[in-house]
């Protein structure tokens, strides 16, 4: 993974700032929420690959290692979808004709 | 998120099974263990038992363990004269463990770590609609 999430989130917060959207929440904007959920996704791949060396090692049971990394198979398709959903926001602000 | 929470709820689920399995695999192998001398105990059987557990970070009931305890009672004599463990009369003392038991509550096991694996099946593949939702 070459992308830096704290970029990608600051990235999004630059975003945000330019489409002058309505912040999710109270006191927070859709830049630190996407932070705090990629700092999350993080944490859960950590969380899977500790799990699966413990196993590789015989230290952790395999239902560990599998709730471990279905979790964190789940936490990167919900990344990869909200990513491509963000993407595809992009490209439509870029493609509108001026 | 909800799911993640029945994620963990089924795997604890499956654990217990597993636990269940090694205690059933320990009494099928030990069935006909007995003591070395005369008097001695023979193998008991062990059995498990489970228990709600409330698992405060994800505020759900989770399954563990409650204890693994063995059952003295049922015991049976055989007739051996010449073992080790024979007494005076030539019995043996035998262990009370009955393999049709066993294998009945191995099917059981079976199929509640199965019933576990559905929910987690079941789980994933909602999980995995509402992210195609998002897909778009």
């Amino acid at each position: 993974m070459a992308i830096n999430p704290a970029s990608a989130a600051s990235a999004y917060a630059n975003a945000n700032r330019m489409a002058q959207s309505a912040a999710p929440g109270a006191g927070e904007d859709f830049g630190q929420l996407l932070h705090k959920a990629a700092a999350g996704f993080v944490g859960t791949l950590d969380k899977s690959e500790q799990a699966s060396l413990q196993a590789v090692t015989g230290k952790a049971d395999l239902t560990a290692v599998t709730e471990a990394v279905t979790n964190a198979e789940m936490a990167l398709q919900t990344v990869v979808a909200v990513r491509d959903r963000v993407i595809s926001a992009y490209q439509d602000i870029l493609k509108m004709p001026i | 998120m909800e799911l993640d929470k029945s994620f963990a709820i089924a795997f604890s689920g499956m654990d217990a099974q597993s636990e269940r399995l090694k205690v059933i695999a320990e009494n099928l192998a030990n069935v006909d263990s007995t003591a070395q001398t005369p008097g001695g105990d023979p193998y008991k059987r062990k059995i498990i038992s489970f228990q709600d557990t409330f698992d405060r970070t994800l505020g759900v009931d989770k399954v563990k363990v409650a204890g693994i305890r063995t059952i003295d009672e049922g015991l049976g004599r055989r007739y051996e004269p010449g073992h080790p463990a024979a007494d005076a009369s030539g019995y043996v003392t035998t262990s009370n463990v009955n393999s049709i038991t066993e294998l009945m509550d191995m099917r059981e096991a079976e199929r509640s770590y199965e019933a576990n694996l559905n929910v987690i099946d079941a789980a994933k593949s909602m999980l995995s609609r509402i992210i195609d939702l998002l897909h778009g």
